[in-house]
């Protein structure tokens, strides 16, 4: 299809970088007009680009962002206009008079103009942030529907974890659907980790612990997508590890279990 | 108002970009300034249809470090009356580069594989374009565009978590 070939031509990259002739910018916003996927393919690109940018952010010093915010508005500030020299022969009085009157209608203008478009700049932003607003509820309303999609649908195998006496108190669920092989886990109640751990899921398959994937304490999902799991496991545990996960589960740490 | 809630929002993530292209405090800082004048003068021509607010803002501020960079770097060429120390200069130090003026970038780089990491390196931080690091670098036009792409995604899928 013409417009996978085009997302996968790196063009769009070059373009949210800005690195493109004029012609050819001119050309993706075209396509980007046209197809759907590539304007949803630039998004990601600019949010990739915005990911780098903010987790590579570097502390603006205090008075520098002071200044930054002063600059903008020192263009609006008015400016006093020196009074007419009365004592002038009549006819300079009068082209100085007509120069005036030109420069405070100039003056009165361009007062006007820069209202307008800080009016208007704050309209874009407004505008900017309502957008992104609503693409986030939507992104996180359509989560939530493909959540009780799973949570609801037959195909999933309900398997309730409770807690062990390490933390008698936890449960969460897991749905594994034999079929697709997929694995989701909802977390209920779980204690919260310090930050160099995480929590590992183990399918308990053939009396052989397999992982399936580590989650942190702190996910606010309504479900986690975890690994895959094939074969049909006798049960599912969740246990404390270092951050990343392990090879073999630390079995003292273990904090849910529940059988299929 | 609306420049107050820019620079709260995006000075720091901008500063950062900016600092990394010139390498120089007191130069970026200089630029930060600029960049946000440019904002103020520009933002009536930004067009929400051609992109998000931020990458305007980044690609302004990048283009005018770029910039500085590349005149500053054609004068000390000039001096030394040898441009081809320019670009080796460039090949021998990017990589170490990463490492060394790293914050938070190496945190979200270390992931990546070292050839992903370097074109992104080069094409983000070093403004080059994708035919340049092709050329410079004796690498195929394809593989840098597919490179890029790779960094960039997986780069995504590291910092959702």
């Amino acid at each position: 299809m013409k417009a996978e070939e085009y997302i996968s031509s790196g063009i769009l990259e070059a373009y949210v970088l800005d690195q493109l002739s004029n012609q050819e910018r001119v050309e993706v916003e075209q396509m980007m007009n046209e197809h759907s996927e590539i304007r949803k393919e630039v998004d990601v690109i600019e949010q990739s680009i915005e990911h780098l940018a903010v987790a590579t952010s570097k502390e603006v010093p205090v008075e520098l962002k002071e200044t930054l915010k002063r600059n903008s508005t020192s263009s609006e500030i008015s400016q006093a206009i020196e009074p007419v020299p009365i004592y002038l022969k009549y006819a300079v009085a009068a082209s100085v008079l007509i120069a005036i009157t030109a420069s405070i209608l100039a003056f009165d203008y361009w007062n006007k103009w820069q209202v307008t478009k800080s009016r208007l700049a704050e309209l874009v932003a407004r505008n900017y942030q309502y957008a992104e607003n609503l693409n986030q509820v939507n992104q996180e309303l359509l989560d939530a529907q493909n959540s009780v999609a799973i949570m609801s649908s037959s195909d999933f195998v309900h398997v309730p974890m409770n807690g062990t006496d390490n933390s008698p108190s936890s449960f969460a669920t897991v749905y594994w659907n034999e079929s697709s092989t997929k694995v989701y886990l909802s977390v209920q109640e779980m204690e919260d980790l310090s930050p160099d751990q995480q929590y590992q899921l183990w399918a308990i398959i053939d009396g052989k612990p397999v992982d399936a994937g580590v989650f942190d304490s702190t996910d606010p999902s309504l479900l986690i997508e975890m690994k895959n799991v094939s074969s049909k496991p006798a049960a599912f545990a969740v246990t404390i590890e270092p951050k990343g996960g392990s090879q073999n589960p630390t079995l003292e740490t273990m904090q849910v279990l529940g059988n299929v | 108002m609306i420049m107050s809630y820019l620079v709260e929002n995006y000075s720091a993530a901008i500063y950062g970009v900016i600092f990394r292209i010139v390498n120089n405090e007191s130069v970026a800082q200089e630029l930060l300034q600029d960049s946000f004048m440019r904002f103020w003068e520009k933002i009536d021509q930004y067009d929400t249809k051609k992109g998000r607010l931020f990458t305007w803002m980044l690609n302004i501020a990048r283009n005018l470090s770029i910039d500085r960079l590349r005149s500053r770097e054609m004068k000390k060429g000039e001096k030394t009356d040898d441009l081809s120390n320019y670009v080796s200069d460039i090949e021998a130090t990017n990589i170490s580069q990463i490492n060394v003026d790293a914050i938070g970038i190496k945190e979200v780089l270390k992931n990546l594989r070292e050839e992903e990491r370097f074109v992104l390196d080069m094409a983000f931080f070093k403004g080059y374009t994708q035919s340049e690091i092709a050329e410079e670098f004796e690498i195929p036009l394809g593989t840098v565009k597919t490179r890029f792409r790779m960094a960039l995604k997986h780069m995504r899928s590291f910092l959702k978590e």
